[in-house]
């Protein structure tokens, strides 16, 4: 059984500007990032995820004994937390600084099996997917930070 | 305690001591330029000591039986899977080699190939494990031989 957080499924669209990423895959980033990427731009994104395992096994001589282990009850858990870190920058100045964390885990019986690389995956969409409804729920003053850089001086604002 | 007993205990003790690998002890690997290393390793348990899975990462695959380790060298900088798999079961995990030295801990848990029968070629899993703690469990691994090289028929 699946346990992942409930995020709030908001279309992922393309931000009000566009940047360019100096830190990070291109291939794994936000949905959002993913779509506001030039190679060109003044504004930066700088993209960084990380991690971290933390799997249960219910001891061999508990399971082995243990009735509810043949009904199909869990053995074992493999749990992931993925934490991610997005900054924008344009030059010195910071115009928004986000970061989430997210775990997800999947439990696991004699009769199925939870790969690591599924749960990987899930924890990664889902601290993505964060990452992209902070930045929606921020867009409105990001565009206008965006504008207004190398006109006056911004403020770093961060979430 | 009885004759018996005595010799029966040390039966026990030589048949499990005789399922584990035998090799050189833990070596640290420099991996070379554009390279990295991961170490898999299986901490001696008992259960399921008599099945060998298959672990692959990148290209290379080998065997570990209990006790052992095996180092792969990798190209760094990459996403590299690694996989596990018994008769009925398998494992993956995508390792990224930016960091130069990962960890895996191979591990058998149980698992059902019939309905009436849990077998011990239960379900084979590679946990990523952390840096500090992986370095002392595997310091009480020994180093995985290749396998001999048996001629082929004509």
């Amino acid at each position: 059984m699946f346990i992942e957080p409930k995020v709030v499924d908001a279309p992922a669209h393309a931000l009000p500007f566009k940047g360019r990423l100096v830190e990070g895959d291109p291939q794994e980033v936000p949905p959002a990032v993913a779509m506001s990427l030039s190679t060109n731009s003044q504004v930066t994104f700088t993209y960084r995820e990380e991690l971290t395992h933390d799997d249960y096994r219910e001891p061999k001589y508990i399971t082995a004994f243990d009735p509810a282990t043949l009904i199909g009850s869990p053995v074992g858990e493999v749990g992931v937390t993925a934490f991610a870190s997005l900054s924008i920058s344009d030059g010195d100045t910071i115009l928004g600084d986000y970061t989430a964390k997210e775990h997800v885990s999947k439990s696991f019986s004699i009769y199925s099996q939870a790969t690591h690389k599924e749960v990987d995956d899930a924890a990664r969409a889902a601290v993505r997917q964060k990452i992209d409804q902070k930045l929606f729920s921020d867009e409105a003053r990001l565009a206008q930070a965006v504008a207004s850089a190398g006109k006056s001086p911004a403020v770093s604002v961060g979430q | 305690m009885n004759r018996a007993r005595l010799v029966f205990l040390s039966g026990v003790a030589i048949f499990m001591i005789g399922c584990a690998v035998q090799g050189p002890p833990f070596e640290r690997v420099s991996p070379p330029p554009a390279h990295a290393v991961i170490y898999v390793y299986r901490p001696y348990a008992y259960f399921g000591s008599g099945l060998r899975p298959e672990v692959t990462c990148g290209e290379d695959t080998v065997r570990i039986g209990p006790g052992g380790y095996h180092t792969f060298i990798v190209p760094a900088d990459q996403k590299v899977t690694c996989t596990i798999h018994s008769d009925i079961a398998a494992d993956e995990v995508e390792i990224n080699t930016q960091t130069r030295v990962s960890y895996l801990r191979e591990e058998i848990g149980w698992g059902l190939t019939g309905v009436a029968a849990i077998q011990s070629n239960g379900q084979p899993h590679l946990n990523p494990i952390d840096n500090d703690t992986a370095q002392t469990e595997i310091q009480s691994c020994v180093q995985e031989q290749p396998e001999p090289q048996t001629p082929q028929a004509q």
